[in-house]
């Protein structure tokens, strides 16, 4: 049982710095984003003002190296930010570019650093490609808003660029999602070598932790919007929350909210403080986040009854992006089998 | 937040090497038909005398009083080393802080030596027959005599009484009061006269108890608190066993994933991925070569460590469901082998996914079940209203709808 029984602390308590960090973006996203920015931004899912504000808080640089021109935020500033953005359903390619710049920054060739500059300032936004390339086109999250495209070609990491972003599909989950064909356009290289592969690989990982992260804001928000609703929706004479068969659904949520969160941040600290120790708790963290999102909100949408199903419940803007975002990379059940991929080669 | 590794200096380290050493000596001797989890170490005398020899029966005590005066850190070693074995905390701490404060103190001076010597245990004398995890509706009566009280009734899952000197005991001492505040605490020991103490058996081979009450006479001094005011004496080990009174230091949340009803499920996993990769399929294969069991593989860790991720009243539902999930799921991913117990001819590792499997079912019940922790969810971390029941705050007769 050795690997259950691992002699190290398990304290999940935010420190003030990590609560500063929280409390910024919380108090950012609440003025700066209410749904009817999210409303006005559809379809496309992207709303430009939010998103020079949030440049300018410099949230594409907090989590640079200091070398790189960043301030070392460390991964669990990040999940908290993401948190965040995924509560008020920001519609901003915050993650995307969050990930985009540190693997520009740890590729540190001077391709990558000139791009880098751009992603930073949000005047080049660069998109990553998330599967290697076999000559077919894929969804690509946020391609739409970017010329720029780093993909993955056998032991090369590539920059394809192109006069024109590919142009925006519609999605449940109202992002700036687009076919992207990643052989047409210039092609750079941007770094050669077996660290190519490794740097694509921890793009993706740091990508869907951070969508957990995300996901799991997305799911506690939806939660709090359902208790609402069940406080002061009445039936029999009675609000509908004390209902058990109203506030155990919820109460389930919130358990996996609970446990998710924090299987999210550990993952984060993790990776951060001891990266590879535990390569199992990104895919654990991302797969579940998965599926308590889309749990949480299906039950959130019926604890409205049909009204959660209608365009102008609020709740239905949650339901949609919570599969809208998590399958954004692909199934998330493949995270499930990385798992038992590590198991079979007795890596944890 | 602090994930990393608990460091220890020279002194902590030569520490932690003698409770191993102690420890392994002590399973080595034991016999190889030895059950792996539960309750049943708690019996071994020889285990019980090895630990309260130093100290370790109740091991933050000062040593004078028969503790081994242990900080936060050497306390962590003894609990990690004694779970990571699968043997229970000893247990007596609970009771122990509600008699301390509210018993007798000729009483509590008589039981302290014997409490750190194992000689004195306690049992929690709570659910009645047809009450569940309503405690406070409980109906065993005592009834003052003098300086006397007579006690009538009788409790279920007592677990241990068989091997306690002492039942903690909820009794209703004033059935006209509303219910939570007709109740008195008293320790009743188990060899009184009246007292009858009667084994049960369950599917994941745990010994629990029935306990009846026959016109029991019981001395004034071994009530504790007030009369009709055993709520209070009995929050104060309750609000531990449900976790809302615990500090958050990192260590207790550590033992919190190591609970004794959780590790029947981390042997089942570990014993399923062995099995997944030595077994060998008809056509020459591992069983973990196939995706699906990797993929399934993958979810129950992935449930797993999403309980050890959840801490309190959320961790106890967690744990507890995810216990029933994965080892169902476990014993699927085996197929038949998986339902051999640890005797049986082929049995998986010591038949520890058979016996994860019926261990699990109790888990979700004992200690209050989840469904009472979910209410609490409701209306604590939610916010929701309160339902209201005829028997919420009063003592209501059963009736049809």
């Amino acid at each position: 049982m050795d690997r259950f029984f691992e002699f190290r602390r398990n304290d999940f308590e935010l420190d003030e710095d990590q609560e500063a960090v929280q409390d910024a973006f919380r108090t950012f996203f609440s003025k700066e984003c209410p749904t009817s920015v999210v409303r006005a931004a559809e379809p496309l899912g992207y709303d430009k003002n939010l998103w020079s504000d949030l440049l300018g808080l410099g949230v594409t640089s907090m989590g640079l190296p200091s070398a790189a021109g960043g301030d070392s935020a460390s991964f669990v500033d990040l999940v908290l930010m993401a948190e965040e953005c995924g509560a008020a359903l920001a519609p901003v390619p915050l993650i995307s570019q969050v990930v985009v710049a540190r693997l520009l920054a740890a590729a540190g060739s001077p391709l990558a650093n000139e791009v880098l500059a751009g992603v930073v300032c949000g005047d080049r936004p660069v998109v990553v490609v998330p599967h290697a390339s076999y000559g077919q086109r894929q969804l690509v999250p946020d391609a739409a808003l970017a010329l720029d495209a780093i993909v993955l070609d056998g032991r090369s990491l590539l920059l394809v660029t192109r006069d024109a972003s590919p142009p925006a599909v519609r999605n449940q989950g109202h992002t700036p999602l687009a076919w992207l064909d990643p052989s047409a356009g210039t092609r750079q290289v941007l770094l050669d070598g077996p660290r190519a592969a490794e740097l694509h690989a921890r793009t993706i990982q740091e990508w869907k932790l951070l969508t957990a992260a995300a996901l799991v804001g997305l799911t506690n928000r939806a939660m709090f919007i359902a208790v609402e609703f069940a406080k002061t929706r009445y039936t029999l004479g009675v609000p509908i929350g004390t209902l058990q068969g109203v506030s155990f659904p919820l109460a389930d949520v919130a358990i996996n909210v609970g446990g998710t969160r924090n299987l999210v941040r550990k993952a984060a600290w993790m990776h951060e403080h001891e990266p590879g120790a535990r390569p199992d708790l990104i895919p654990m963290a991302f797969a579940t986040a998965a599926r308590i999102a889309a749990h949480g909100t299906a039950t959130a949408v019926h604890v409205h009854g049909g009204l959660g199903v209608t365009i102008e419940a609020d709740i239905s803007l949650y339901f949609r992006r919570a599969k809208g975002w998590a399958l954004l990379l692909g199934d998330p059940n493949d995270d499930y089998r990385a798992i038992g991929d590590l198991l079979a080669a007795a890596a944890i | 937040m602090d994930f990393g590794t608990i460091e220890l200096d020279d002194q902590q380290q030569k520490f932690r090497f003698e409770i191993d050493a102690l420890l392994d000596e002590h399973l080595a001797q034991r016999g190889p038909e030895r059950r792996r989890f539960g309750p049943h170490e708690l019996v071994d005398p020889v285990l019980v005398r090895k630990l309260a020899d130093r100290g370790l029966l109740m091991p933050s005590w000062p040593i004078e009083d028969g503790g081994a005066g242990l900080d936060r850190i050497h306390r962590f070693i003894v609990d990690f080393e004694l779970r990571r074995r699968g043997i229970d905390g000893i247990g007596s701490e609970l009771v122990w802080s509600a008699v301390k404060r509210f018993g007798n103190p000729d009483l509590v001076e008589e039981l302290k030596p014997k409490v750190a010597s194992g000689e004195v245990r306690f049992c929690l004398g709570y659910t009645e027959p047809d009450g569940g995890s309503d405690i406070a509706a409980a109906k065993t009566r005592a009834v003052r005599d003098g300086n006397e009280w007579i006690i009538n009734g009788s409790k279920v899952f007592t677990t241990a009484a068989h091997i306690s000197q002492y039942i903690f005991l909820i009794t209703r001492t004033d059935p006209e009061k509303p219910k939570h505040r007709g109740l008195t605490m008293f320790l009743v020991p188990t060899d009184w006269p009246g007292v009858e103490v009667s084994q049960m058996q369950t599917i994941g081979d745990e010994e629990t108890n029935v306990t009846y009450y026959g016109d029991v006479r019981l001395p004034d001094r071994y009530r504790l608190g007030e009369v009709n005011d055993g709520w209070t004496v009995l929050r104060g080990p309750l609000d531990s066993e449900h976790d809302f009174a615990q500090k958050t230091d990192g260590l207790t949340e550590s033992m919190g994933c190591w609970a004794m009803e959780r590790t029947p499920t981390y042997a089942a996993f570990d014993a399923t991925v062995e099995w997944a990769r030595t077994a060998i399929r008809s056509d020459g294969s591992h069983p973990i070569d196939d995706p699906t069991v990797r993929l399934r593989l993958g979810r129950v860790a992935a449930d797993i460590e999403w309980a050890m991720c959840s801490l309190g009243p959320l961790g106890r539902v967690a744990g507890a469901e995810v216990n029933v999930r994965a080892a169902a799921e476990l014993c699927d991913i085996i197929g038949p082998e998986a339902l051999l117990p640890y005797d049986a001819d082929g049995a998986v590792d010591g038949g520890d996914v058979e016996r994860a499997h019926q261990f699990a079912q109790a888990t979700i019940t004992y200690g209050g079940c989840v469904e009472v922790f979910r209410q609490m969810i409701a209306q604590h971390v939610l916010g929701l209203p309160r339902p209201q029941y005829p028997g919420s705050k009063n003592l209501v007769p059963a009736r049809s709808l």
